[in-house]
């Protein structure tokens, strides 16, 4: 599916409950639960046709009849009044099921009007709202319950009304914070700006928002309702006209069937209703969770390992080995699990980074960079595997290594600033402590006093006073705090720091400042630095060296100066002509038509292919390989040597 | 002139400030806060100007007004000879109808759950303004300028079936289904992938040109702006501090605020690595305006007289204007 590729990508379309079919169909306890639930209502259909006999009849009951054990003539044996208890049982699904779908009804109802008024009129109607659904939610309902039923009477009707009348709080307040959820929704804003009033939100945004769960909801509902008859009518509130579980749990027991020994009597009806209220719940925690994604496990979390267990590693050479860059990425591929199937989001990629340098990886969103570093950092999301290539580190290969060597690894060697870092920060401890507790978590023997010297020099070294280490996250602006997640990554000196969007989201006077320090930092630190970005600009101002990757693939690499000012790979062509120049501020922009290609609808050829305006035939049916160009590679039939057209 | 399209004049929003527990017990009254402070501006129909500045800066307030989302502090929000901010029920409704708005978030200012052809129709059957066949035609006819052709690929589709540029595309047709006179964009393409952006910012250009609709673009990135507006605006805490044609503007810009702006944009040529004024300090705060020039605790040319006196906008030359006391010698009081 495609919005779960995109999900890993930098814009996450906010999850928003939607029947999710696929998912119910998948959740094997809720199909059980459904067919539990099914079985019931035909049962209570058919009772007439189904029930060998009926409890409602008139018969002369002689002393034998009284408690019979099961026999091929009363399957589930006779109660007190020596009636079928298997008939009486059938007969009850009734009640059961009337009962707690139409108090279920009133209830979500009154609970869906609540809800929906209180989220959407925040003022002092909603409040007043709320602290009525609070005092519900306090009351013990079945002492009140009991109370109501008693003065009015126990019918099946007054039965109904109280359970319906006191068990919509829940449903009030879930209805509540999804409303108040979608009215600040940006959608609902446009509708408003557009000129639509309270009526037209409420019906075309808020309703369909808010459906599916009360839906969901319902069923668990249910479920209550009828566990609460149950209790009521065992209590003897039961209404004496009908016959139901509760009911007839309430004769046997007051009648003798324990001291009887007639256990018939008493485990049927309790095993019916653990039948229903089992069935419902499992139905409505499986429609909850198909609707409510923030409830649900990720479903393509699989567990074990984020490494194939047949990837193929990938030896570096002699040469490669004696004069090692810093870090040596070779052939990495990495899959993302999908309902239908494997996607390759980054297939083949290698690059190399030197000490001292800033590597450049840009491309658009989708194109695979973020999950390129994610995998070299080996922190895939769930779901994303490492299919086959190295990623070889001083020497040794990240890929193959365990978890605990693998963690002393990160943060000492090699560390991370991501996207939205600054949000990163735990807001109830000091920036000082946070420092100080990842330099002394890699180095056990640093002192206190010594950890929290060297956090101050840090913050420092980032532009942030000494004084301000005692402080709190949030008294930082989102610049400082982004400057202070460079001193966290810096904190045990790494030889590389992998910086993933580290100015998106700022002001472009921050981002100047944050570039700045970057810079520095590489060339006091000598630490190699790769700076992912969508942004040719940022690249052109701070990056050595450039890796373009488009659809999963590097469409070029080179050195920067001849990057943009001969770029070999047509989509490279295409992207400066369509980044806007302040330099240049006459020159048109020509946007590349088409979009990027979705990790499940890879064009057969080169990747680039639909959007290319030199392509030819041998560019559909074929991938174009890796061919040296202006001193170095780009992936384009282009500039195949032997190819006429070059 | 008489011939503008939205005039608006000295404009002026305050927010309630907060008031800190400390503040109570002084019996301090909470200072508000003055997110726009005094702004006037003109647009003309088939013109592009653009809002710049900082977060904080009051650019999406100045929206907000222009809109008619809320209500101005003073001053006044002209459009087509009516007074915005005096305007209510039925007339703030038939003022819906000629300002449009192009939000910045195209993944979120769409309802998942209506098709393409439903979005574009709402504002239409929201305002009752036409129906049956008439409806679908000006729903046909908003997408084919909006450039989703053909537009039966994409009546009966779902937002999420459609990339970050085509929603953007959908957002912009629902904007001009109602045939609007003014378009405010605000960040309409930072959420957008790089080889997209180009394409929207031609498309709401050639809206300006083609149709004469009045274009307000609001905006922290001056590289984006640069190639598509006519006018340019810098604001910064409120003001307007340098205001003028768009080349002149980037060629010779005359408030330092201008000038570090544009310093810091980062220019695709690595073979112009300029040295970026990069001005110390932290994003300002309106809920603490600084006395005198707003802009000289950050200036690197503040002298003596900046911190007491507050800059009025001096004309640099009949159509372009700075607030910055450094032209006081060569330029007279606009």
């Amino acid at each position: 599916m495609s919005v779960v590729i995109e999900a890993t990508q930098q814009v996450v379309p906010a999850a928003e409950p939607r029947w999710r079919w696929r998912a119910f169909l998948k959740h094997r306890l809720g199909l059980v639960g459904a067919a539990m639930l099914l079985f019931a209502l035909v049962l209570a259909i058919a009772a007439p046709l189904v029930a060998p006999y009926d409890p409602e009849a008139r018969v002369d009951v002689t002393l034998e009849d009284i408690f019979q054990k099961p026999s091929g003539e009363h399957l589930l044996g006779t109660d007190d009044r020596g009636k079928d208890v298997l008939s009486s049982l059938i007969y009850g699904t009734r009640v059961s099921l009337i009962v707690g779908f139409t108090a279920a009804a009133i209830a979500i109802l009154i609970g869906a009007i609540v809800g929906i008024v209180a989220g959407y009129q925040r003022g002092w109607v909603g409040s007043i709202l709320m602290r009525i659904t609070d005092f519900f939610l306090v009351i013990p309902d079945l002492a009140l319950m009991i109370v109501l039923v008693a003065i009015a009477g126990p019918s099946l009707g007054t039965i109904i009304l109280v359970i319906g009348l006191l068990g919509w709080t829940g449903t009030a307040r879930l209805v509540r914070a999804q409303t108040l959820s979608v009215r600040e929704r940006k959608y609902v804003l446009r509708a408003k700006a557009i000129g639509a009033g309270d009526a037209h939100v409420l019906r075309r945004h808020i309703l369909p928002a808010v459906l599916p769960l009360m839906l969901a909801n319902l069923v668990l509902v249910v479920s209550i309702a009828i566990l609460e008859e149950s209790s009521l009518a065992f209590l003897g509130l039961g209404d004496p006209t009908v016959i139901s579980w509760g009911q007839m749990l309430n004769f046997a027991f007051e009648r003798g069937a324990i001291s009887a020994g007639a256990w018939w009597a008493l485990l049927a009806p309790g095993f019916a209703i653990v039948w229903v209220v089992l069935g419902t719940t499992l139905l409505g925690t499986a429609l909850e969770d198909a609707v409510n994604p923030r409830l649900k496990r990720h479903h393509l979390e699989a567990p074990g390992s984020d490494v194939a267990p047949d990837r193929t590693s990938v030896p570096l050479t002699v040469a490669e080995r004696d004069a090692p860059p810093i870090l040596q990425v070779r052939n990495l591929s990495i899959e993302f699990a999908t309902d239908r199937g494997p996607v390759r989001a980054v297939d083949g990629v290698s690059f190399d980074l030197r000490r001292g340098e800033t590597l450049g990886l840009v491309g658009e969103s989708g194109c695979g960079k973020t999950t390129t570093v994610l995998g070299i950092m080996r922190l895939l999301p769930p779901g994303g595997k490492i299919v086959s290539g190295s990623v070889w580190f001083d020497g040794e290969d990240l890929v193959g290594m365990d978890g605990p060597t693998l963690r002393s690894f990160r943060w000492t060697r090699l560390s991370l600033v991501f996207q939205g870092a600054m949000n990163a920060l735990n807001p109830v401890r000091t920036v000082g402590d946070q420092i100080s507790e990842a330099i002394r978590l890699h180095a056990p023997q640093t002192t206190k006093a010594q950890a929290a010297q060297r956090s101050a020099e840090l913050l420092e070294r980032v532009g942030i006073p000494r004084r301000r280490a005692s402080e709190y996250p949030h008294t930082y602006s989102g610049g400082m705090r982004q400057r202070a997640m460079i001193a966290l990554a810096l904190a045990c000196d790494p030889d590389v720091i992998v910086a993933d969007e580290p100015t998106t989201a700022l002001d472009v006077m921050v981002q100047a400042q944050i570039l700045e320090l970057l810079g520095g930092i590489a060339r006091d630190f000598g630490m190699g630095i790769i700076l992912v970005t969508h942004d040719l600009g940022v690249v052109a101002q701070v990056c050595d060296r450039v890796v373009v990757m488009y659809g999963g693939v590097v469409a070029e690499e080179n050195e920067v100066t001849t990057l943009f000012r001969e770029p070999q790979h047509p989509y490279t062509q295409q992207l400066l002509l369509s980044f806007p120049d302040l330099a240049h501020p006459d020159r048109p922009l020509r946007g590349i038509p088409g979009t990027p290609p979705r990790l499940d609808a890879m064009p057969a050829g080169c990747r680039f292919e639909p959007r290319c305006p030199h392509a030819f035939d041998r560019c559909q049916v074929e991938r174009p390989p890796e061919y040296p160009a202006a001193g170095g590679r780009a992936s384009c039939f282009l500039l195949d040597p032997a190819e006429p057209r070059t | 002139m008489t011939d503008a399209l939205l005039t608006v004049d000295s404009l002026v929003k305050e927010f309630p400030g907060r008031r800190s527990f400390a503040d109570w017990l002084a019996r301090r009254p909470a200072m508000p806060v003055r997110a726009v402070d005094g702004i006037s501006f003109e647009v003309r129909p088939g013109e592009v100007m653009a809002l710049v500045g900082e977060s904080g800066c009051g650019k999406t307030t100045t929206g907000n007004l222009l809109m008619g989302l809320m209500p101005p502090t003073r001053g006044r929000v002209v459009l087509n000879g009516e007074d915005v901010g005096r305007l209510s029920g039925r007339g703030l409704l038939r003022l819906r109808r000629r300002v449009q708005m192009v939000f910045q978030d195209p993944y979120e200012s769409l309802n998942p759950r209506m098709r393409v052809g439903d979005i574009v129709a709402e504002p239409l059957r929201v305002h009752k303004v036409v129906a049956g066949a008439e409806l679908k035609a000006r729903v046909v006819a908003a997408l084919t300028s909006a450039g989703l052709t053909p537009v039966e690929a994409y009546l009966r589709r779902y937002p999420f079936e459609l990339s970050g540029g085509q929603r953007q595309r959908v957002v912009i047709a629902a904007g001009l289904a109602l045939e609007p006179t003014l378009l405010i964009a605000d960040e309409p393409v930072s959420m957008l992938d790089v080889s997209i952006r180009a394409d929207i910012l031609n498309l709401l250009s050639a809206l300006a040109r083609d149709k004469g609709i009045g274009v307000v673009m609001i905006t922290h990135d001056l590289s984006t702006v640069a190639a598509y507006a006519d006018r340019i605006a810098v604001m910064y805490l409120g003001r307007i501090v340098e205001h003028g044609p768009t080349r002149e503007v980037l060629d010779n810009p005359k408030h330092p605020y201008a000038q570090a702006l544009l310093s810091v944009v980062p220019v695709p040529d690595p073979s112009l690595r300029r040295r970026p004024v990069i001005l110390g300090g932290e994003a300002p705060d309106p809920s603490r305006i600084p006395t005198g020039c707003r802009f000289h605790p950050r200036c690197p040319l503040a002298f003596d007289r900046c911190p007491t006196v507050d800059p009025p906008l001096m004309a640099v030359n009949p159509s372009h204007q700075a607030a910055c006391l450094l032209l006081e010698e060569h330029g007279q009081p606009a």
